[in-house]
């Protein structure tokens, strides 16, 4: 290990990491196969993938390192709204971990990650006839449509911030202004 | 007067949510703008389109039976409206499964003609 420099900071674990990037792979994968009957079968495999994915997500949210732990970014009403006021002012708040509004989109991300699990392996195993294939369908769309939220408030972040989010999900470092205490 | 139009309007509006296959085989018939040929969509349903698959290769040449997934190995309930009542009676899932699988199959979409040609077939079988 190299020492860092002071001004960059260790924000991201590997596991997180690892799991941001597994995830978004299997996701995509899930969702552009889900047409064809060629690809049921990766589709299915991608889709148990993105399941183990967030279980170990939904732990790794209480033993993980600090700003994996949802007790550190669990976005409050008041947190999301200050959050996002500020941002149309002259200061914007800035978080070292996930802000509110990325907060927000990962447990929305989680919750219907995991329904969409639940309902596509009922879908297969044709348990309560067809009724799950539709909400199973829904489900995903509505995943995919918060993926974009979620990249398009990265990008947004990214540019208000002066940060580069999506090189901190890579390699796990931050580069931190010395007057920024690590308290976000 | 004013009830039994009501329970007309009901059984209308209930009517257009669930079709039988002959209300299918009018409207792809009506796109198409010429007759179905049922022989023709035999031929079809047997062939393959450039492709590896049938649609026989997952609903069999005798789809009054039940199918098998080509992929999952799965079984699938017979497609000919003859032994299975519930199918070609939701327009969303028509057309759902004949773009999926069209796709599959053909590489594209299927036509009109092919619908109604395939539809008319499937109904020729008891």
């Amino acid at each position: 290990m190299t020492t860092p420099s002071l001004n960059r900071i260790r924000v991201w674990d590997l596991p997180t990491r690892l799991f941001h990037w597994s995830l978004a792979a299997s996701f995509f994968i899930a969702f552009f196969t889900a047409e064809s009957e060629r690809w049921r079968d990766v589709h299915v495999i991608s889709g148990y993938t993105v399941g183990g994915l967030l279980a170990f997500r939904l732990l790794w949210g209480f033993v993980g390192n600090r700003h994996a732990r949802f007790a550190e970014f669990w976005p409050t009403p008041e947190k999301l709204l200050r959050y996002l006021k500020s941002l149309f002012g002259r200061h914007p708040e800035h978080y070292l971990g996930h802000n509110p509004a990325g907060a927000v989109a990962i447990l929305l991300l989680l919750g219907l990650g995991l329904l969409t699990v639940a309902s596509g392996w009922l879908t297969y195993e044709e348990i309560g006839g067809e009724l799950f294939e539709e909400v199973h369908e829904t489900l995903g769309d509505g995943m995919m449509a918060l993926v974009v939220i979620h990249i398009a408030g990265v990008i947004a972040s990214s540019r208000l911030h002066g940060e580069n989010l999506v090189r901190a999900m890579i390699s796990g470092w931050k580069r931190c202004p010395p007057d920024e205490n690590s308290a976000g | 007067m004013r009830h039994s139009l009501c329970i007309l309007a009901i059984l209308v509006s209930a009517g257009a949510m669930a079709q039988t296959p002959r209300d299918f085989l009018t409207r792809f018939e009506k796109e198409a703008a010429a007759p179905a040929v049922a022989e023709r969509g035999g031929r079809f349903f047997d062939a393959t389109h450039g492709n590896d698959w049938s649609c026989s290769t997952c609903h069999t040449t005798r789809p009054t039976q039940p199918g098998r997934h080509a992929k999952t190995d799965k079984t699938i309930a017979p497609l000919a409206p003859a032994a299975n009542a519930e199918r070609f009676t939701s327009p969303a899932k028509v057309d759902k499964w004949f773009r999926r699988n069209c796709n599959d199959v053909v590489g594209r979409e299927c036509s009109a003609q092919e619908k109604a040609d395939l539809l008319a077939w499937l109904l020729t079988l008891k």
